[in-house]
């Protein structure tokens, strides 16, 4: 492109910098031009004619790329790169010295390569989640990703628990019958089978509140006994290695998870600095598909543009706020910030409550007698969870809006608002069974100073605990199928019966990525922290999470529009993860500390007549030789654990002194970079005045 | 009509596979949909190869229909003098491009071709006012107002063009693409 000059016919400054070699990379694909960067031939010889010519000329020779680029890297057309690959064949090719170069080490790289892409193919779901994608955007996707994750996570917990406790108890060992009832033993007496006819109606809500015989099943905690009869199966030892090993890992695929993700985002020097170019570089979706969800995403980009600019100039006013102004802000955002913890609070004092710590509403006759009743009460707390998970996030929403913030900044506040309250709500629902097992912590109190637990109220507290959590589980998967009967579909009638913009307005549901993934991080911390106390909870789990995915399918397609705000999968993959690690830090406190601290039950379960469950794993310690012996307990003490953590500490400091210093260098690159570009700007303009100059004269 | 003419080489498919980003049945997948464009006398597997497509009937795959960018797509490949048609190995890079695992170097270099609506190498306020145009969309109603476009060509300017001429050029704009986390799973076609 020649524009034109500035004082006559000299060139002007934007062809002569278009001659630069900075811009040569990109001006090869013309007809018939080398991408090694050779000035075009005339344009009226044939193609096919002057790459024949260029062949047999031995001037025209490419410019070899350097040896480790791979010819595919290279942004050239396969006419070029099979040129230079043949090329390439004709020459001997130097042997390298050393492994690598040895054709051993080739055929095996082919043979990984080849391995690797295996997997890949085992995947489910690809076709799926990208025809998703291509309508729905990266966002949903990232939700259906997620929730294939944690499939894999459940089935691998599956496996553990199956294959080092289960599998062992029913094919090694006989099956425990129940404890003989009446028996009355110094901890009181433990009867889970009920006797006699049961009827129908007691049997349904036994299945849907884990009592009866589900009670005494291999479900549970209490069912598994101290000893396989007939065999020197250690289960104690297999029981808490389950749980030890699927926990570990969980924790180890959910970094690899999430380091991924970090990678990209730390790759931001500062997000803000750079938003409108990326906002338009890589707004655009290629895979998207369909006329309909092209539209769509090109109104949701006028919309993210529109308001984005629209922030700037709001920031600008803001920054402009008197002081008064400042100070009535800063009032509303303190009694905001009021109203959403006194509303957290009433949530968490309702859930407290529903779990009945006095049995005040389990005791009453009336409720005894009717077992519908009966399961009301026994599911207050997924009622009231669920309620509160349900009512509370659109108020947030609303609260936020209010406050003052710009819009990515109250997207972040409502995200963390749902976050606390989904899992604090599952936290004080922990606390209050604690309460009840360990009388509010007094030891000494009357009615545990016997067992060490309540042994009256809670003959075996770990079913009891195990049973919440079967329960919450099971709740959780009413509300995900009743949500789309009850909610979405009745919308969708209606609105599409009442025509106009009412009928539209309500018609129109869009899929709640954020509110979706709480969802799914919630369910998976319910297992986590249950998965000790009911171990076949992960199998529950998994195929809650098969249910969920065909579901969400199905609503997602009949119901639900196509977002009109594009989340951004790099946040998606970042921070969903990042919760999930969360939710499995949560779980672990419970988990631990009914290993280390509660005494286990005296009547049920792997562990009765010990002190605490960790004991088992010392005692089996005691077996081994006195060598591992040595080495185990050495790993315990504190003169292996400090020299750790000061190795971690100086490694952590050093990393973090290397990444600051080189960004340190990017910046410092950068400055270079201007200054060269202003020097390299200021020459080609010299250049063009002096040579106007010349033809002046 | 034997079934062997609508079979690629055993070479040739190493050599794609060398020379792409594509697997084998990516490289199969993409022939079968390129002689489903040709008309029925060239479907052998000599004419596949030599034939070249019209834009128009490359522009009527589903994948590419409703692409804002899908006729700069088409130029942007096609190895013919006028720029207006694609040969299947033309057809081949584009796929092997918008691949999942083509590097994100070498699909920042294709964006900047694409985006690069007067072909002169950088990417200046008319390119950068035609691209938001084709995001947004065509009609008057759904473009931003005059005042909105400025302020935002030139907030783009400000963050990207490092040496302050006016332009992007290639490596300013794979600058800013590197800190893009979002660019490489949005620059991407399956077939």
């Amino acid at each position: 492109m020649e524009a034109g000059g500035g004082s006559g016919e000299g060139p002007s400054l934007s062809a002569l910098l278009s001659k630069l070699p900075s811009s040569a990379t990109v001006r090869y694909r013309g007809p018939g031009v080398h991408p090694w960067g050779e000035p075009e031939p005339p344009l009226e010889k044939s193609r096919k004619e002057s790459w024949s010519q260029r062949q047999t000329a031995p001037v025209a020779s490419p410019v070899e790329p350097p040896e480790s680029q791979a010819l595919r890297e290279l942004p050239w057309p396969i006419e070029a790169k099979q040129l230079l690959w043949r090329l390439q064949a004709q020459r001997p090719t130097k042997p390298e010295p050393g492994i690598r170069g040895s054709k051993g080490a080739l055929l095996l790289g082919r043979a990984w390569a080849r391995l690797v892409g295996v997997p890949k193919m085992l995947v489910p779901w690809r076709t799926i989640l990208t025809k998703i994608g291509s309508q729905y955007g990266a966002g949903t996707e990232s939700y259906f990703g997620l929730l294939r994750f944690l499939l894999g996570l459940n089935i691998l917990g599956v496996l553990f628990q199956g294959i080092l406790t289960l599998l062992p108890l029913l094919l090694l060992g006989s099956i425990p019958g129940p404890p003989s009832p009446g028996v009355t033993k110094p901890c009181g007496s433990y009867d889970p089978v009920p006797q006699g006819l049961v009827d129908y109606a007691t049997h349904l809500t036994n299945l849907l509140s884990g009592e009866g015989h589900l009670e005494w099943s291999p479900l549970f905690y209490g069912f598994y006994p101290v000893q396989l009869t007939g065999s020197t199966f250690q289960l104690p030892i297999a029981y808490l290695l389950s749980t030890f090993l699927s926990g570990f890992l969980c924790l180890l695929l959910i970094l690899r998870r999430s380091v991924s993700g970090l990678k990209q985002t730390l790759l931001i020097e500062s997000g803000v600095l750079t938003s409108y170019s990326h906002r338009v570089f890589s707004a655009w979706d290629f895979g998207l598909q369909g006329s309909g969800p092209v539209e769509l995403r090109k109104r949701a980009i006028r919309y993210e543009l529109q308001v984005e600019l629209e922030e700037a100039s709001m920031r600008k006013l803001a920054e402009a706020r008197t002081r008064a102004q400042w100070a009535g802000l800063w009032v509303t955002r303190i009694l905001l910030n009021l109203l959403v913890l006194a509303l957290l609070a009433a949530a968490f004092y309702g859930v407290y409550w529903a779990t009945d710590p006095d049995k005040n509403l389990q005791e009453d006759p009336v409720v005894q007698a009717t077992p519908l009743l009966k399961l009301l009460i026994a599911y207050l707390p997924s009622i009231f969870i669920s309620t509160a998970n349900l009512i509370l996030p659109p108020v947030f929403s609303l609260i936020t809006s209010l406050e003052g913030y710009t819009r990515s900044r109250q997207v972040q506040l409502i995200l963390l608002r749902t976050v606390v309250l989904r899992l604090a709500s599952l936290v004080v629902l922990l606390v209050s069974l604690w309460n009840q097992i360990t009388c509010e912590g007094k030891p000494e109190a009357e009615a545990c100073a016997a067992c060490g637990y309540d042994y009256n109220i809670l003959p075996c507290w770990e079913t009891r605990v195990g049973q919440e959590m079967y329960k919450l589980l099971l709740f959780d998967l009413l509300t995900c199928l009743a949500v789309p009967l009850l909610i979405q579909f009745p919308r969708k009638l209606l609105g599409s019966m009442c025509g106009g913009r009412l009928g539209r307005l309500v018609e129109t549901m869009e899929f709640q990525v954020p509110d979706e993934v709480l969802g799914l991080v919630y369910g998976q911390t319910l297992v986590w922290v249950g998965g000790f106390y009911c171990p076949l909870l992960a199998l529950l789990n998994t195929v809650k999470l098969l249910l969920t995915f065909y579901l969400k399918r199905f609503t997602l397609f009949a119901f639900c529009s196509p977002a009109s705000r594009t989340f951004r999968a790099s946040t998606a993959n970042f921070f969903f993860p990042l919760v999930l690690l969360l939710g499995l830090a949560i779980s672990a406190v419970p988990v631990l500390y009914g290993i280390f601290v509660i005494p286990p039950s005296k009547l049920c379960g792997p562990f009765q007549g010990q002190p605490d469950i960790w004991a088992a794993i010392p005692n089996a310690i005691q077996g081994l030789s006195q060598g591992a012996q040595d080495f185990l307990f050495f790993l315990g003490t504190l003169s292996f654990a400090v020299p750790l953590m000061l190795v971690s500490s100086v490694l952590m400091v050093y990393t973090l002194t290397l990444a600051t210093s080189y960004g340190r260098l990017v910046s410092k690159l950068k400055g270079h970079l201007k200054m060269e570009s202003e020097s390299k700007v200021l020459l080609a303009q010299r250049i063009v005045e002096l040579s106007g100059e010349e033809r002046d004269l | 009509m034997g079934s062997s003419t609508s079979h690629l080489s055993k070479e040739l498919l190493t050599e794609y596979q060398e020379l792409t980003f594509l697997t084998k049945q990516e490289i199969l997948l993409a022939h079968k949909r390129f002689s489903d464009l040709l008309p029925q006398e060239s479907r052998n597997m000599e004419d596949s190869l030599r034939v070249r497509v019209s834009t128009e009937q490359i522009l009527t795959l589903p994948e590419l229909k409703a692409n804002p960018f899908r006729e700069r797509i088409c130029r942007v490949f096609s190895t013919a003098p006028e720029r207006d048609s694609l040969s299947f190995e033309d057809f081949l890079d584009l796929f092997s491009v918008f691949s999942d695992a083509a590097t994100p170097e070498i699909k920042s270099h294709y964006a900047f071709r694409i985006f690069d609506f007067d072909d002169d190498g950088t990417l200046n306020k008319e390119d950068l006012k035609q691209l938001v145009n084709c995001l947004t969309g065509e009609g008057q109603d759904t473009q931003l107002s005059t005042t909105e476009m400025k302020q935002l060509i030139e907030n783009i300017l400000e963050e990207s063009d490092i040496d302050r001429d006016g332009t992007i050029n290639l490596s300013e704009f794979q600058h800013v693409i590197s800190r893009s986390p979002d660019f490489t799973s949005s620059f991407k076609i399956v077939l």
